[in-house]
């Protein structure tokens, strides 16, 4: 009698436990169909992005041709380019990562660092 | 009454730049990304308000059509020109 008594009251603390395991689980769904965490990529490489702003760079074809373009190049004061130039070249720029830069930002990018630093930060950017 | 600021015009400006690289049709998108170009550095030593505010006006007219019109050559396909590189990125413009 005992014993039934005892097996009882392990099933109701088996199915206890079971639910208070499964519990933390349903939150963590529910929480994460409120803000769905997606991992496209694992992210890009710092200096990848580094090379690639450098290549767009490069490319425009106002920045003069003998002009050495390095991580650390300003636009207006190294390329000489003036503020629609610099438009131009991120849009350039936003082709080549499919970003989209807000106003408010594109008007504080002024170098080749800064353009890196927006890209990093973007977890959009590919 | 004073007239769009310079930050406005950039953006313009920008907007602008991605609807004519959205042009399906190489022609139509150098067309385009040349008219903004020159338009935009034509009118940039324009001091007096009211010639800005009319050239902005204008400009925004010419964007809403800019961006109708893009939008519509999403919609068909056009063979590509020989100059074109056929894989999708492309840096030069």
């Amino acid at each position: 009698m005992f014993s039934s008594l005892l097996r009882g009251s392990t099933i109701a603390l088996r199915t206890a436990s079971a639910r208070s395991a499964l519990r933390p689980v349903a939150a963590i769904s529910r929480t994460s169909l409120v803000s769905p965490l997606r991992a496209y990529s694992t992210g890009l490489n710092r200096d990848d992005i580094s090379a690639r702003v450098i290549d767009v760079v490069k490319a425009f074809d106002k920045t003069t041709a003998s002009a050495q373009v390095t991580a650390d190049t300003h636009f207006a004061k190294d390329l000489g380019l003036d503020s629609l130039d610099t438009v131009e070249l991120l849009v350039a720029i936003e082709e080549e990562f499919d970003v989209e830069i807000p106003d408010k930002v594109a008007d504080e990018i002024k170098s080749v660092a800064e353009a890196v630093q927006y890209i990093a930060s973007n977890p959009e950017a590919n | 009454m004073t007239g769009p600021s310079r930050t406005q015009v950039l953006a313009l400006y920008k907007q602008t730049l991605r609807n004519a690289n959205g042009f399906n049709n190489y022609n139509f998108k150098h067309y385009f990304l040349r008219k903004a170009r020159t338009q935009f550095r034509d009118l940039k030593d324009l001091k007096d308000p009211a010639a800005i505010e009319k050239a902005f006006s204008a400009a925004q007219r010419e964007l809403g059509v800019l961006k109708r019109q893009s939008v519509i050559s999403q919609m068909y396909t056009f063979d590509k020109q020989v100059v074109e590189p056929l894989d999708g990125k492309k840096t030069q413009r």
